[in-house]
Protein backbone atom coordinates (compact mmCIF):
# COMPACT_ATOMS: atom_id res chain seq x y z
CA UNK A 1 0.00 0.00 0.00
CA UNK A 2 1.06 3.42 -0.92
CA UNK A 3 2.42 5.14 1.88
CA UNK A 4 0.38 8.78 1.79
CA UNK A 5 -2.79 6.30 1.33
CA UNK A 6 -1.78 4.32 4.44
CA UNK A 7 -1.34 7.41 6.31
CA UNK A 8 -5.21 8.73 4.98
CA UNK A 9 -6.14 4.77 6.01
CA UNK A 10 -5.16 5.49 9.67
CA UNK A 11 -6.43 8.92 10.29
CA UNK A 12 -9.55 6.87 8.30
CA UNK A 13 -9.55 4.35 10.92
CA UNK A 14 -9.36 7.36 14.14
CA UNK A 15 -12.57 8.78 12.52
CA UNK A 16 -11.29 11.72 10.40
CA UNK A 17 -13.68 11.82 7.71
CA UNK A 18 -11.60 14.78 6.24
CA UNK A 19 -9.13 11.78 5.58
CA UNK A 20 -12.00 9.44 3.83
CA UNK A 21 -13.21 12.67 1.77
CA UNK A 22 -9.28 12.61 0.15
CA UNK A 23 -9.46 8.83 -0.29
CA UNK A 24 -13.78 9.13 -2.12
CA UNK A 25 -12.38 12.18 -4.31
CA UNK A 26 -9.50 9.78 -5.08
CA UNK A 27 -11.53 6.95 -6.41
CA UNK A 28 -14.96 8.68 -7.19
CA UNK A 29 -14.46 8.54 -11.05
CA UNK A 30 -13.34 4.78 -11.44
CA UNK A 31 -15.62 3.83 -8.82
CA UNK A 32 -18.84 5.48 -10.53
CA UNK A 33 -17.52 4.19 -14.07
CA UNK A 34 -16.93 0.64 -12.91
CA UNK A 35 -20.46 0.35 -11.52
CA UNK A 36 -21.73 2.20 -14.42
CA UNK A 37 -20.31 -0.63 -16.66
CA UNK A 38 -22.21 -3.21 -13.83
CA UNK A 39 -26.10 -1.80 -13.29
CA UNK A 40 -25.78 0.23 -16.93
CA UNK A 41 -27.82 3.23 -14.98
CA UNK A 42 -25.86 6.74 -14.64
CA UNK A 43 -27.90 7.62 -11.49
CA UNK A 44 -27.88 3.73 -9.92
CA UNK A 45 -23.83 3.52 -10.44
CA UNK A 46 -23.80 7.35 -8.36
CA UNK A 47 -25.74 5.84 -5.85
CA UNK A 48 -23.88 2.53 -5.64
CA UNK A 49 -20.76 3.92 -5.85
CA UNK A 50 -21.57 6.11 -2.69
CA UNK A 51 -23.28 3.23 -0.71
CA UNK A 52 -20.11 1.21 -1.12
CA UNK A 53 -18.19 3.88 0.35
CA UNK A 54 -20.26 4.50 3.30
CA UNK A 55 -19.94 0.65 4.06
CA UNK A 56 -16.37 1.02 3.74
CA UNK A 57 -15.85 4.12 6.02
CA UNK A 58 -18.25 1.81 8.62
CA UNK A 59 -16.29 -0.89 8.07
CA UNK A 60 -12.82 0.35 8.09
CA UNK A 61 -11.17 -0.76 10.86
CA UNK A 62 -11.39 -4.34 9.38
CA UNK A 63 -9.23 -3.35 6.67
CA UNK A 64 -6.30 -5.28 6.55
CA UNK A 65 -2.67 -3.57 6.80
CA UNK A 66 -1.70 -4.96 3.89
CA UNK A 67 -4.16 -4.53 1.61
CA UNK A 68 -4.86 -1.59 -0.39
CA UNK A 69 -8.11 0.47 -0.48
CA UNK A 70 -9.27 -0.06 -3.83
CA UNK A 71 -8.98 -3.76 -4.42
CA UNK A 72 -11.23 -4.02 -1.10
CA UNK A 73 -13.69 -0.98 -1.79
CA UNK A 74 -14.23 -3.20 -5.18
CA UNK A 75 -15.45 -6.53 -3.41
CA UNK A 76 -17.98 -3.85 -1.55
CA UNK A 77 -18.98 -2.33 -4.80
CA UNK A 78 -19.36 -5.39 -6.46
CA UNK A 79 -21.89 -6.62 -3.93
CA UNK A 80 -23.83 -3.49 -3.97
CA UNK A 81 -23.60 -3.57 -6.96
CA UNK A 82 -24.91 -7.70 -7.11
CA UNK A 83 -27.66 -7.04 -4.64
CA UNK A 84 -29.11 -4.52 -6.96
CA UNK A 85 -29.20 -6.40 -9.79
CA UNK A 86 -31.26 -8.91 -7.66
CA UNK A 87 -33.49 -6.92 -6.07
CA UNK A 88 -34.37 -5.66 -9.84
CA UNK A 89 -34.81 -8.93 -11.19
CA UNK A 90 -36.90 -9.58 -8.16
CA UNK A 91 -38.94 -6.41 -9.35
CA UNK A 92 -38.92 -7.33 -12.89
CA UNK A 93 -38.55 -3.90 -13.86
CA UNK A 94 -38.20 -4.37 -17.58
CA UNK A 95 -38.79 -1.10 -18.37
CA UNK A 96 -35.59 0.20 -17.29
CA UNK A 97 -32.95 0.59 -20.04
CA UNK A 98 -30.36 -0.98 -17.91
CA UNK A 99 -28.48 -3.73 -19.78
CA UNK A 100 -27.81 -1.28 -22.67
CA UNK A 101 -27.09 1.91 -21.52
CA UNK A 102 -26.15 5.04 -24.44
CA UNK A 103 -22.66 5.63 -22.89
CA UNK A 104 -23.16 9.16 -24.54
CA UNK A 105 -26.37 9.95 -22.51
CA UNK A 106 -24.63 11.06 -19.26
CA UNK A 107 -21.87 13.59 -18.26
CA UNK A 108 -19.83 13.78 -15.06
CA UNK A 109 -18.10 10.84 -13.28
CA UNK A 110 -18.51 7.06 -14.82
CA UNK A 111 -18.92 8.11 -18.10
CA UNK A 112 -16.78 7.55 -20.85
CA UNK A 113 -13.87 10.43 -21.39
CA UNK A 114 -13.53 10.01 -24.98
CA UNK A 115 -16.84 9.40 -26.91
CA UNK A 116 -16.46 7.93 -30.40
CA UNK A 117 -17.84 5.04 -32.54
CA UNK A 118 -14.91 2.69 -31.26
CA UNK A 119 -15.44 3.30 -27.77
CA UNK A 120 -18.88 3.39 -27.57
CA UNK A 121 -18.99 0.47 -29.57
CA UNK A 122 -16.51 -0.91 -26.98
CA UNK A 123 -18.53 -0.21 -23.97
CA UNK A 124 -22.30 -1.33 -25.74
CA UNK A 125 -20.40 -4.67 -26.22
CA UNK A 126 -18.77 -5.17 -22.32
CA UNK A 127 -22.51 -4.18 -21.08
CA UNK A 128 -24.00 -6.73 -23.03
CA UNK A 129 -22.18 -9.45 -21.72
CA UNK A 130 -23.66 -11.65 -19.09
CA UNK A 131 -23.12 -10.52 -15.92
CA UNK A 132 -19.95 -13.08 -14.30
CA UNK A 133 -17.69 -11.99 -17.23
CA UNK A 134 -18.91 -8.50 -17.43
CA UNK A 135 -17.70 -8.15 -13.99
CA UNK A 136 -14.48 -10.10 -14.54
CA UNK A 137 -13.98 -7.56 -17.16
CA UNK A 138 -14.48 -4.85 -15.09
CA UNK A 139 -12.71 -5.42 -12.35
CA UNK A 140 -9.50 -6.75 -14.99
CA UNK A 141 -9.32 -3.82 -17.61
CA UNK A 142 -11.26 -0.68 -15.37
CA UNK A 143 -10.36 -1.60 -12.25
CA UNK A 144 -6.81 -2.50 -13.24
CA UNK A 145 -7.11 -5.45 -10.09
CA UNK A 146 -4.74 -7.97 -10.29
CA UNK A 147 -5.48 -12.01 -10.47
CA UNK A 148 -4.80 -12.32 -6.81
CA UNK A 149 -7.53 -9.27 -6.15
CA UNK A 150 -9.93 -10.45 -8.56
CA UNK A 151 -9.78 -14.50 -7.35
CA UNK A 152 -10.21 -12.58 -3.36
CA UNK A 153 -13.33 -10.45 -4.65
CA UNK A 154 -15.06 -13.16 -6.07
CA UNK A 155 -14.14 -16.13 -3.93
CA UNK A 156 -12.86 -18.63 -6.44
CA UNK A 157 -9.28 -19.88 -7.17
CA UNK A 158 -6.43 -17.89 -9.66
CA UNK A 159 -7.17 -21.08 -12.34
CA UNK A 160 -10.86 -19.91 -12.40
CA UNK A 161 -9.84 -16.43 -12.54
CA UNK A 162 -7.68 -16.96 -15.89
CA UNK A 163 -10.14 -19.35 -17.53
CA UNK A 164 -13.03 -17.06 -16.60
CA UNK A 165 -11.31 -14.43 -18.29
CA UNK A 166 -10.66 -16.81 -20.96
CA UNK A 167 -14.37 -17.14 -22.13
CA UNK A 168 -15.25 -13.42 -21.17
CA UNK A 169 -12.79 -11.94 -23.62
CA UNK A 170 -13.19 -14.99 -26.04
CA UNK A 171 -17.39 -13.74 -25.71
CA UNK A 172 -16.45 -10.05 -26.03
CA UNK A 173 -14.39 -10.36 -29.00
CA UNK A 174 -16.80 -12.28 -30.58
CA UNK A 175 -18.99 -9.73 -30.38
CA UNK A 176 -17.11 -6.47 -31.15
CA UNK A 177 -16.32 -8.97 -34.66
CA UNK A 178 -19.75 -9.42 -35.42
CA UNK A 179 -20.30 -5.55 -34.58
CA UNK A 180 -16.90 -4.04 -36.73
CA UNK A 181 -18.44 -2.21 -39.33
CA UNK B 1 -0.03 -30.04 -23.06
CA UNK B 2 -2.34 -29.12 -24.98
CA UNK B 3 -3.88 -25.69 -26.29
CA UNK B 4 -6.86 -25.73 -24.67
CA UNK B 5 -4.45 -26.02 -21.42
CA UNK B 6 -2.59 -23.99 -22.67
CA UNK B 7 -5.36 -21.13 -23.12
CA UNK B 8 -6.64 -20.10 -19.95
CA UNK B 9 -2.27 -19.37 -19.27
CA UNK B 10 -2.51 -17.12 -22.63
CA UNK B 11 -4.92 -14.98 -19.96
CA UNK B 12 -1.79 -14.32 -17.68
CA UNK B 13 0.71 -14.27 -20.22
CA UNK B 14 -0.73 -11.17 -21.89
CA UNK B 15 -1.50 -9.63 -18.19
CA UNK B 16 1.57 -9.64 -17.07
CA UNK B 17 0.71 -12.09 -14.86
CA UNK B 18 2.52 -15.91 -15.60
CA UNK B 19 5.66 -16.68 -13.38
CA UNK B 20 8.76 -16.99 -15.50
CA UNK B 21 8.71 -20.90 -15.86
CA UNK B 22 5.31 -20.88 -17.24
CA UNK B 23 5.88 -17.92 -19.73
CA UNK B 24 8.95 -19.95 -21.30
CA UNK B 25 7.02 -23.11 -21.43
CA UNK B 26 4.03 -20.98 -23.02
CA UNK B 27 6.51 -19.07 -25.27
CA UNK B 28 7.85 -22.16 -26.50
CA UNK B 29 4.60 -23.67 -27.56
CA UNK B 30 3.64 -20.74 -28.62
CA UNK B 31 6.85 -20.99 -31.29
CA UNK B 32 5.18 -24.59 -32.53
CA UNK B 33 1.33 -23.04 -32.20
CA UNK B 34 0.35 -20.66 -34.98
CA UNK B 35 -2.93 -21.14 -33.56
CA UNK B 36 -2.65 -20.09 -30.15
CA UNK B 37 -0.28 -17.62 -31.24
CA UNK B 38 -2.94 -15.90 -33.81
CA UNK B 39 -5.58 -16.13 -30.74
CA UNK B 40 -2.78 -14.21 -28.71
CA UNK B 41 -2.22 -11.75 -31.31
CA UNK B 42 -6.37 -10.95 -31.52
CA UNK B 43 -6.66 -10.61 -27.65
CA UNK B 44 -3.94 -8.52 -27.29
CA UNK B 45 -5.43 -6.38 -29.53
CA UNK B 46 -8.98 -6.51 -27.48
CA UNK B 47 -6.76 -5.46 -25.03
CA UNK B 48 -5.75 -2.35 -26.47
CA UNK B 49 -9.36 -1.57 -27.73
CA UNK B 50 -10.72 -1.91 -24.42
CA UNK B 51 -7.61 0.66 -23.12
CA UNK B 52 -9.11 3.02 -25.20
CA UNK B 53 -12.18 2.72 -23.13
CA UNK B 54 -11.44 4.80 -20.19
CA UNK B 55 -13.62 7.22 -17.75
CA UNK B 56 -13.99 10.73 -17.31
CA UNK B 57 -11.62 12.57 -14.48
CA UNK B 58 -14.56 14.23 -12.52
CA UNK B 59 -13.79 17.63 -12.29
CA UNK B 60 -13.41 19.50 -8.68
CA UNK B 61 -16.93 20.97 -8.32
CA UNK B 62 -18.32 16.79 -9.41
CA UNK B 63 -15.78 15.85 -6.91
CA UNK B 64 -16.99 17.74 -4.33
CA UNK B 65 -20.31 17.26 -4.78
CA UNK B 66 -20.15 13.34 -4.86
CA UNK B 67 -17.75 13.60 -1.64
CA UNK B 68 -20.92 15.87 0.02
CA UNK B 69 -23.13 13.37 -1.14
CA UNK B 70 -21.61 10.37 0.80
CA UNK B 71 -20.66 12.62 3.79
CA UNK B 72 -24.33 13.26 4.16
CA UNK B 73 -25.16 9.35 4.19
CA UNK B 74 -22.16 8.94 6.82
CA UNK B 75 -24.01 11.48 9.37
CA UNK B 76 -27.47 10.40 8.15
CA UNK B 77 -26.68 7.18 9.19
CA UNK B 78 -25.41 8.37 12.91
CA UNK B 79 -28.31 10.09 12.99
CA UNK B 80 -30.69 7.26 12.64
CA UNK B 81 -28.83 5.02 14.63
CA UNK B 82 -29.26 7.85 17.81
CA UNK B 83 -32.83 7.84 16.49
CA UNK B 84 -33.38 4.40 16.86
CA UNK B 85 -31.74 4.31 20.10
CA UNK B 86 -33.81 7.35 21.82
CA UNK B 87 -37.36 5.55 20.21
CA UNK B 88 -36.42 1.91 21.32
CA UNK B 89 -35.80 3.45 24.98
CA UNK B 90 -39.00 5.52 25.49
CA UNK B 91 -41.50 3.20 23.91
CA UNK B 92 -39.98 0.52 26.27
CA UNK B 93 -39.82 2.58 29.09
CA UNK B 94 -43.51 3.95 27.91
CA UNK B 95 -45.04 0.47 27.50
CA UNK B 96 -43.39 -0.46 30.83
CA UNK B 97 -45.31 2.15 32.30
CA UNK B 98 -48.87 1.89 30.84
CA UNK B 99 -48.89 -1.74 31.78
CA UNK B 100 -47.85 -1.02 34.83
CA UNK B 101 -50.78 1.35 35.94
CA UNK B 102 -52.74 -0.81 33.62
CA UNK B 103 -52.33 -3.84 35.80
CA UNK B 104 -52.72 -1.81 39.42
CA UNK B 105 -55.89 0.19 38.33
CA UNK B 106 -58.23 -1.78 40.27
CA UNK B 107 -60.83 0.31 37.65
CA UNK B 108 -59.58 -1.03 34.24
CA UNK B 109 -61.83 -4.09 32.77
CA UNK B 110 -60.24 -7.11 32.56
CA UNK B 111 -60.48 -7.77 28.89
CA UNK B 112 -58.93 -4.49 28.48
CA UNK B 113 -55.51 -5.49 31.03
CA UNK B 114 -55.76 -8.61 28.89
CA UNK B 115 -55.56 -6.60 25.80
CA UNK B 116 -52.58 -4.20 26.71
CA UNK B 117 -50.94 -7.11 28.25
CA UNK B 118 -50.81 -8.58 25.04
CA UNK B 119 -50.56 -6.23 22.91
CA UNK B 120 -47.12 -4.94 24.63
CA UNK B 121 -45.89 -8.82 24.97
CA UNK B 122 -46.15 -9.13 21.28
CA UNK B 123 -44.75 -6.26 20.11
CA UNK B 124 -41.90 -7.05 21.90
CA UNK B 125 -42.02 -10.55 20.51
CA UNK B 126 -42.25 -9.21 17.19
CA UNK B 127 -39.15 -6.82 17.82
CA UNK B 128 -37.17 -9.95 19.32
CA UNK B 129 -37.75 -11.71 16.83
CA UNK B 130 -37.15 -9.14 13.80
CA UNK B 131 -33.65 -8.36 15.70
CA UNK B 132 -32.94 -11.90 15.80
CA UNK B 133 -33.70 -12.40 11.92
CA UNK B 134 -31.13 -9.47 11.10
CA UNK B 135 -28.51 -10.68 13.43
CA UNK B 136 -28.74 -14.41 11.66
CA UNK B 137 -28.41 -12.59 8.27
CA UNK B 138 -25.75 -10.29 9.38
CA UNK B 139 -23.65 -13.13 10.27
CA UNK B 140 -24.39 -15.06 6.71
CA UNK B 141 -24.30 -11.56 4.77
CA UNK B 142 -21.79 -11.22 1.79
CA UNK B 143 -21.09 -7.99 3.03
CA UNK B 144 -19.66 -8.50 6.48
CA UNK B 145 -17.47 -11.48 4.89
CA UNK B 146 -16.29 -8.93 2.16
CA UNK B 147 -15.17 -6.01 4.24
CA UNK B 148 -13.19 -8.95 6.66
CA UNK B 149 -11.14 -9.58 3.79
Amino acid sequence: METVEAALIERCRRGDAEAFGDIVRAYAGRATGAAMLLLGNHDDALDASQEAFVRAWRNIRRLKCNRAFYSWYCTILRNVCLDRLRRRARRKTVDLPDDHPDPAENTGPGTLAEKNEQTERVWNAVTMLPLNHREIIVMSHFQEMSYKEMAEALGIPIGTVMSRLYHARQRLREMLEKDRP
Amino acid sequence: MSCEEFKPMMMAYIDDELPDEDRKRFERHLEGCQSCKRELSEFGSLKEELAMVKFTEPTDAELEHYWRSVYNRLERGLGWILFSAGAIVLLCYGAFVLLEEVIRDPNVALAVKIGVSALIVGAVVLFVSLLRERLAIRKSDKYSREVER
